[in-house]
């Protein structure tokens, strides 16, 4: 599993009034400077600013990543935030490019529902964030945007997120009686889940045997065999 | 007294309409469409799980496996995200390079598309027709990167090589004749009085309708929504090229092909004006042997001939992604398809499927 860290570190949001100067060019940029970071600079954005003037309670973060903007909302109002991310005749939010989910075992809130949006009036991109616990429900988008339906099938299918209020939540991917969510970090790449036990006990006629398995850089699965003890014989 | 009743069917998943391995269930009242649901995931492999257990340049190989009649797109996708994650800047030549590339798997795929539309219509001669086209194009892939369908023909950060001597004359050549074949297959179909009866006026898709269930690409374009990502949000400098984007104004399957025929001419024009300018110099910027991109996250789209391409990557310095999503257009795209189809007649499904040009490895992923 690769090495956690969360990517709080951005700085924080500009002031809403005037738009941030830099335009941000990471034209040029040193090949990965860890302090200057042009890469999480800020850029003028109409969906931030309009946010924070409309409902500054709801906005929690907001971060830059590669010129586009990141805004990370409470989650209660969020259909409501939606709406008017799609209805603002300056935003006119009418796309919804992809939704999708980031699982953060370590965090207290360990999934991320993922909202990219994209505006072909105004042709501006925002992407949005929601935090949720394991096994708490997320309002459903597909009021808003139809096209959530399917992409909120694939979250529910992969993560084990469910949507509430979804006209027909069910897998989409993985067949109907699949047990687990695959895209968790705690599945396994490999095999079937029942041969993911950590221990195994195999007794043969002389000795018993402790498998012990670990995963190798996420390539493959380590076995480890262990002579414990003296079986019958 | 007749009694009726609805009736399901299953089309799928071993159809030869379906273009592999798609299940519809159909829901009749007679022939006509009450309701269909499309069930997928038979091709459902995992590749964003399997990202994330990869290095990065270990990626591109599966991008090719996901869209696979258009894996020049998806590499181009692929690279441009982690180059924006890195701040990366690719040299000019490498970009106009991935230009030519990605136009010539766009009129690649659209003659695929074309070839097995026209097949599922009835009309087979045109397949034949695309075809010899088509391995033209695969002939100048197999001469860039030694591969005919998975090219992996990339780098982050630029291409593996510059272009084999010769190269650029033969790419030359192809679009001096493409117009005049492409003629050749309008002159099957535009005015073909059975394509016409089985195209116009089918599977309409009205413009509020594709924006609201995320439509893309000509299936977008076809029904007179101007949303091209290389127009709208310009990567690996499409900005310095004119084209057109052509539109539709009905939304029916007919339109969809004048869009995806248009489409072509524009990409011959976009690879002459490239061939035309291509500078010199490298085309491979500087990046690490190893490439750990910095933590972040990057949210990369590009216009793959099926329509919006996204690439979603959240990285934590590793040098594996942390999360790996591949938005792709035919998952989209094929939601659309119970809207296109409720009330129409069974044979009309045959030309919708068509007509938004899915690929199920894309679907599934």
């Amino acid at each position: 599993m690769a090495d956690e860290k969360d990517g709080k570190t951005a700085p924080p949001s500009p002031p809403s009034g005037p738009p941030a100067p830099a335009a941000a060019a990471p034209a040029g940029a040193a090949p990965a400077a860890p302090k200057a970071d042009p890469l999480k600079a800020p850029v003028p954005s109409r969906a931030v600013d309009v946010l924070k003037a409309r409902l500054p309670d709801q906005v929690l973060e907001v971060s830059f990543h590669c010129g586009e903007p990141i805004v990370r909302l409470r989650k209660e109002r969020f259909v409501e935030i939606l709406r008017l991310l799609r209805d603002d005749p300056e935003l006119r939010f009418d796309y919804l490019s992809n939704l999708t989910a980031v699982h953060w075992p370590q965090k207290p809130q360990p999934f991320e529902i993922v909202y990219h949006l994209f505006s072909i009036p105004k042709r501006h991109r925002v992407t949005l964030k929601l935090e949720v616990a394991d096994g708490e429900e997320v309002p459903t988008a597909c009021g808003v945007w139809p096209t959530a339906n399917w992409h909120e099938r694939e979250v529910f299918d992969l993560f084990g997120i469910r949507f509430t209020g979804h006209p027909d939540m069910t897998r989409i991917l993985m067949t109907d009686e699949w047990v687990g969510h695959p895209l968790r970090k705690e599945y396994p790449l490999e095999g079937k889940p029942e041969d993911h036990v950590q221990y195994r006990e195999v007794t043969t006629a002389e000795h018993v045997y402790t498998y012990q398995k670990a995963p190798i850089r996420g390539f493959g699965w380590k076995k480890e065999v262990e002579k414990t003890g003296v079986g019958h014989g | 007294m007749f009694r009726t009743e609805e009736m399901d069917i299953n089309m799928g998943p071993q159809h030869p309409s379906t273009h592999g391995v798609l299940r519809l269930k159909l829901t009749l009242e007679g022939e006509e469409i009450v309701d269909v649901r499309p069930v997928i995931g038979y091709l459902h492999r995992g590749v964003e799980k399997l990202s994330e257990h990869r290095t990065f340049p270990m990626i591109e190989p599966l991008t090719d496996r996901l869209d696979y009649v258009a894996a020049i797109s998806e590499n181009l996708g692929y690279c441009g995200a982690v180059e924006k994650l890195m701040g990366v800047q690719v040299p000019p030549r490498a970009q106009y390079i991935r230009v030519i590339l990605a136009e010539l798997q766009r009129i690649a795929s659209h003659l695929l598309w074309l070839g097995t539309h026209a097949l599922d219509l009835g009309a087979m001669t045109v397949f034949f027709y695309t075809f010899r086209e088509r391995e033209m194009i695969l002939d100048l892939f197999e001469a860039f990167c030694g591969a005919r369908l998975t090219y992996n023909s990339m780098r982050i950060g630029g291409l593996l090589e510059d272009v084999p001597r010769g190269w650029t004359d033969r790419v030359r050549h192809f679009i001096d004749i493409f117009p005049s074949r492409e003629k050749e297959y309008e002159d099957l179909l535009t005015v073909n009085r059975i394509f016409l009866g089985r195209t116009k006026g089918v599977g309409v898709l009205t413009p509020e309708d594709a924006v609201a269930l995320g439509v893309s690409g000509p299936s977008l374009r076809g029904s007179g929504v101007d949303y091209d990502v290389r127009r709208a949000q310009p990567y690996s400098s499409y900005d310095r090229f004119e084209f057109d984007v052509p539109l539709g104004a009905h939304g029916d399957t007919y339109d969809r092909y004048v869009v995806r025929m248009e489409e072509m001419r524009q990409s011959c024009r976009i690879i002459r004006q490239a061939l035309d300018r291509l500078p010199e110099g490298e085309v491979r910027a500087k990046v690490p042997k190893y490439i750990k991109p910095p933590a972040g996250e990057v949210y990369h789209v590009v216009e793959s001939p099926r329509g919006e391409q996204g690439f979603h990557i959240v990285a934590t310095g590793g040098e594996m992604p942390y999360r790996m999503r591949f938005r792709s257009p035919s998952f989209v795209n094929l939601q659309a398809l119970p809207t296109m189809c409720k009330g129409r007649l069974v044979a009309d499904v045959v030309a919708v499927i068509g007509s938004i040009d899915i690929v199920l490895g894309d679907v599934d992923r």
